[in-house]
């Protein structure tokens, strides 16, 4: 992984309808953990393959079988039960976790995941973790007397997949803490918190934001103990590149140079002048190109289309550049 | 004393016909059912939530803003000018709205809730109030390609509610609702926030609240309490019971007491809730205080939303008798 302008995605790829059947069907006991299972690693394989047609660099297992990011966790750890359906936006639904008592970990929750991912790929796949912050944020609370107590304890939870992850081989693990940039107040909080996670790893670490104002953040996101900042900039004019200017910084970014959650392809030439704008803030070196967010609300010929893109203006670069 | 909701409610829930009306969406979406069978859909949700409002013991209700997506786009696609865009984080919630832009001068078309509210009226004898997002607001949470900047566009959405609460007025509505959360992210603004709020209300003849949430009012209590509204609706959970901002409430206005956590589902302890209201009854006439959750209810699940509605007029209930 030396070249510069490397290639990457989020986390989430749009799932094939014979999942969301096999998961609606898993849900009502029509079909067994095994079959369903077998359902998700063909997907999983699918999208791998998908990447690697593409050329992407850095890939992702695209999470066939996680639905919610918080729920999936939520769901693996302790503590934790789930509600009724509350609405995210438009028509969608789900079951938001409620901490009902001690939040720990109690056996290995993605690295079978993983692994079975890096064993279809010739490429590095990244290990992929909804951050403690979010995870606190985006439940329900019964049971913490505070949301420090509630945040620390999914941090060291979450910490101990990190090691797991490590100590199964991973090289590229991402962090995702997408609730971070909404309430700057508590932004020591996020940072007392990451610094368990990541506390010891040798591993290259990311985490992924999105939708929020990095401007009310300051610095607090660039001060997070990880190699890299995966960022959506696409939906928020590149206001990223603004805070890496005006707070230096050795971190890699990861750029969002087309948006998830539009139907719209954005062109070659338009990916072009997105990476060229953030090559004038950083070197080739430490800069990823990657889409806004999971692709996971889009269709999979939007999806391939959009990445087939990036892949095309990354390479039209760094033939222009000799890299 | 009476106990109120602050807008919207959880659109399904278990075991009713409202969860129909997530499927009517989606076929509605794939063009399998018409518009109109979309509306007489939305239309039997409503008057179930408005049954179940009246069933709890509420003495003013909501329509349940069924028919809305969120407060910015129901607004923003029924006024000239915006185009809707990509999808934004609401606040600091876990929930998102597909972001309004203004494209071009707006302007107010036609009366934008005021069928809602005729519909909603029919089905219910307790008065039922009707929410508006105000103009700062709106202007926040959207952006701008016309005007050169928010504020400017702000004005310009004041004028156009002032139209929209007029028509709500003489249309009988009892209560208009102004919703301004995000005047408590923006305290320095107050001096323009009461400017927009001036020419919003101007010759709207019913009665008018003003609601605030995901915050305090600590700072700004004396400017907000100034404004010529009949109402103020408090969130006294996010930064708690701010005790001091009321005592400075003004004797002759009526308080809207949020102090049921809409955005957590622990039920409050009837003790927990009761001393509150015991507590501000030493500063405002019990006959003045609304007792209400400090948000919209649909950060909650139907069900647990409907347990906190319970708990909350058991409170009320017997803190009346004890009063009287």
């Amino acid at each position: 992984m030396k070249q510069g302008l490397q290639t990457t995605a989020v986390g989430s790829y749009p799932k094939p309808d014979y999942i969301t059947k096999a998961r609606a069907k898993f849900a009502r006991n029509r079909i067994s953990k095994t079959e369903l299972k077998g359902l998700e690693e063909r997907a999983t394989k699918h999208w791998i393959d998908a990447q690697l047609d593409l050329g992407i660099d850095l890939l992702v297992d695209g999470e066939m079988y996680r639905g919610d990011m918080v729920t999936y966790f939520s769901e693996e750890l302790e503590g934790f039960a789930v509600s009724g359906l509350v609405r995210s936006y438009g028509n969608r639904y789900y079951r938001k976790p409620i901490a009902v008592g001690p939040v720990g970990r109690k056996a290995d929750i993605t690295v079978d995941w993983w692994k079975y991912a890096q064993s279809l790929s010739s490429k590095p796949v990244k290990g992929m973790l909804t951050g403690p912050y979010t995870i606190a944020d985006w439940s329900f609370n019964e049971y913490y007397p505070t949301r420090e107590a509630f945040v620390m304890d999914a941090a060291r939870a979450i910490h101990e997949e990190v090691v797991a992850l490590e100590k199964a081989g991973c090289e590229y693990i991402q962090i995702d803490e997408p609730a971070i940039s909404v309430r700057p107040e508590e932004m020591d909080l996020v940072l007392k918190a990451f610094n368990v996670v990541t506390k010891g790893i040798n591993a290259f670490t990311i985490t992924h934001i999105c939708y929020g104002n990095f401007d009310s953040v300051g610095d607090g996101i660039l001060r997070l103990p990880v190699n890299m900042l995966d960022m959506e900039s696409v939906n928020s004019d590149f206001d990223v590149l603004e805070m890496f200017r005006r707070f230096p910084s050795d971190k890699h970014l990861s750029l969002g140079v087309v948006d998830s959650h539009n139907h719209r392809i954005e062109s070659e030439e338009e990916i072009i002048k997105s990476i060229r704008k953030a090559l004038e803030v950083l070197t080739p070196e430490k800069l990823f190109l990657d889409p806004d967010c999971g692709m996971k609300t889009r269709l999979e010929s939007e999806t391939l289309h959009k990445l087939k893109n990036i892949v095309g203006a990354v390479n039209a670069l760094r033939s222009e550049l000799g890299l | 004393m009476y106990t109120t909701v602050i807008g919207n409610y959880p659109k399904i829930g278990p075991k009713t016909r409202a969860s129909s009306l997530r499927k009517a969406i989606t076929k509605y979406q794939l063009n399998e059912i018409t518009e109109s069978e979309l509306r007489q859909c939305e239309n039997e949700v409503t008057s179930e939530i408005i049954r179940e409002q009246e069933d709890i013991g509420l003495d003013i209700l909501t329509d349940g803003h069924i028919r809305w997506d969120d407060p910015q786009t129901f607004f923003a696609s029924r006024i000239h000018g915006f185009q809707i865009n990509g999808l934004i984080r609401y606040f600091d919630t876990n929930t998102y709205y597909r972001q309004p832009v203004a494209i071009d001068k707006l302007e107010w078309i036609n009366p934008i809730s005021v069928n809602d509210y005729q519909f909603a009226e029919c089905c219910s004898d307790l008065p039922i109030k009707v929410v508006i997002t105000g103009p700062f607001t709106l202007a926040k949470l959207c952006q701008s390609r016309y005007y050169k900047n928010v504020d400017s566009m702000a004005k310009d959405l004041a004028i156009i509610l002032n139209k929209e609460a007029i028509a709500l007025a003489e249309a009988g509505v009892p209560i208009i609702q102004f919703d301004e959360p995000a005047i408590l992210r923006h305290k320095d603004q107050i001096p323009l926030f009461s400017s927009l709020m001036s020419v919003l209300l101007e010759g709207v003849t019913t009665r008018k609240a003003l609601c605030t949430y995901f915050g305090g009012l600590s700072g700004i209590e004396d400017e907000i309490f100034d404004l010529p509204f009949d109402i103020f609706n408090l969130d006294l959970v996010t930064n708690g019971f701010d005790l001091d901002s009321l005592k400075k409430f003004p004797v002759d206005k009526s308080i809207g007491l949020g102090i049921i956590d809409a955005r957590n589902v622990k039920l409050e302890s009837v003790d927990e809730i009761q001393s509150n209201i015991y507590k501000t009854c030493q500063w405002v006439d019990p006959e003045k205080i609304q007792v209400s959750p400090n948000c919209g209810l649909e950060f909650l699940p139907r069900s647990n939303a409907r347990s906190k509605l319970r708990r909350m007029v058991q409170a009320v209930t017997s803190v009346k008798e004890m009063i009287s």
